[in-house]
């Protein structure tokens, strides 16, 4: 395996994850902080892919099935993602449908596409446009938690309507399988390795 | 353009400090392998030059972010933490949201909605809502204490680098920002349905998460690193 002239790797020197500490290719743990040491992380495109694959399969259940279920005088009414976004349209709460929409559906395909699209320009070797992916998984980074807004809009009104006890509400199985796409994808894109976006074609020409 | 810049690391070598870089196959001392730092994006040997207060030393290869060297960034963070920690018991031990009727409040406090969620069949939203609500932020916040106080006073602590190491491990999951804004979202939602009652301890959440944000922003992973090299060294 070469690496691109310039680069610590190329010089037999591995960056702690942890404290960015250089350390000498083959020393197992960091001096300063004694975490684990490893040059790249390899095997991190298929790590990232499996998870890729388990939200994306996750999703499905998250969106068809019911977030939660409200229960008035013996009517249950379930709503899934997108019906809380329409409901919110259709009473006119514009920035509150914005808010779940982009939340709920935007961030997380955007980010599994992303992530989807970088394992695969990483596992080809794509030496092209290294710039725009590094800024791509930068964005995928910081706005994975935002996805959480749901989950937890959910659990407040459980929580707010158990105690008034005039209506009951039942969060969904969505709900679950929703944290579960939004754990997945901030553990695909933290395991991630940016450098291997940089360590294509050593020694090509591009 | 962007193609040059990125094969041009030698070519670009002005905006590093060429002098001190030794060619490829020269083997590195110890002292210049301290002196020089890879970019954890893109893998880039850099010089670590010392910062002036206020500047950032950015990757000239990537454009990622190496160091940020905040004025007074350790005071800051103290500064802000010890607002948190005022701040963290009115978050827990008072009224968060509720309903009143007839000129009696009904209210939940923070780690009681927990328990309610617990109680109704809810329980992985009571858990979600425990460990990333309640728990994390709170030792997030022990872990800046443990870190900022014993380096203000320029003394190593056996807690100093555990404590960095799960204060940037475990600072991703963070989401009291995010849990801020689901409670505005689930506020309006329900208040079509009911008068809802915000206690102090909502007020009292948003300005420990701000102090919480506010107190971890200032500590650029870097310097806190050599400032920990510092004392550890002594
Ligand atoms: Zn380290
Ligand atoms: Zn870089």
């Amino acid at each position: 395996m070469s690496f691109p002239a310039g680069t610590a790797a190329a010089r037999d020197l591995a960056s702690c994850h942890t404290c960015w500490k250089l350390v000498a290719v083959g020393s197992p743990r960091c001096p300063r902080c004694n975490a684990r040491v490893h040059l790249r992380a390899h095997d991190c495109v298929t790590r990232t892919v499996a998870l890729l694959i388990t939200a994306t399969i996750l999703y499905i259940p998250a969106n068809l099935l019911p977030i939660m279920t409200t229960e008035t005088l013996g009517v249950s009414q379930d709503s899934t993602i997108m019906g809380g976004v329409v409901l919110f349209w259709k009473m006119g709460s514009y920035p509150i449908a914005g808010i779940i929409f982009f939340a709920s559906v935007m961030i997380p395909v955007g980010k599994m596409l992303a992530l989807f699209a970088l394992s695969w320009s990483v596992w080809r070797k794509r030496a092209t446009q290294r710039h725009q992916r590094t800024v791509l998984y930068r964005i995928t980074e910081f706005v994975g938690k935002w996805s959480m807004i749901d989950v937890f809009v959910v659990a407040v009104m459980v929580a707010l309507i158990r105690l008034g006890g005039v209506l009951t509400i039942q969060p969904g199985i969505a709900a679950l399988a929703f944290a579960g796409v939004v754990a997945f994808t901030m553990v695909a894109a933290q395991g991630f390795d940016s450098r291997l976006i940089w360590d294509a074609g050593a020694g090509e020409d591009e | 353009m962007l193609m040059a810049n990125e094969q041009g690391m030698g070519r670009h070598s002005s905006l590093r400090n060429s002098t001190s870089v030794p060619k490829d196959g020269m083997e590195l001392t110890k002292d210049q392998i301290d002196r020089q730092i890879a970019c954890h994006e893109c893998d880039a040997l850099l010089d670590l030059k010392p910062l002036t207060k206020g500047q950032r030393a950015v990757c000239p290869r990537c454009g990622g972010l190496i160091q940020v060297a905040r004025d007074d960034h350790l005071t800051r963070a103290l500064a802000f933490a010890i607002s948190g920690l005022l701040l963290l018991p009115i978050a827990n031990a008072y009224p968060f949201l509720g309903f009143e009727r007839g000129g009696l409040e009904n209210m939940f406090r923070l780690p009681q909605a927990a328990q309610i969620l617990f109680q109704n069949d809810a329980q992985f939203l009571g858990i979600i809502i425990l460990v990333l609500i309640v728990v994390l932020p709170a030792v997030l916040l022990a872990l800046v204490l443990g870190l900022v106080i014993p380096l203000i006073r320029g003394r190593n602590a056996p807690w100093l680098i555990p404590a960095g190491r799960l204060l940037y491990g475990m600072n991703t999951w963070n989401m009291v920002e995010v849990f801020v804004l689901g409670v505005i979202v689930s506020l309006v939602k329900i208040m079509k349905l009911a008068t809802v009652v915000i206690g102090i301890s909502f007020w009292a959440y948003i300005g420990f998460a701000l102090c919480l944000i506010g107190a971890i922003s200032h500590l650029d992973r870097l310097s806190v690193w050599q400032a920990i090299d510092r004392v550890s060294s002594r």
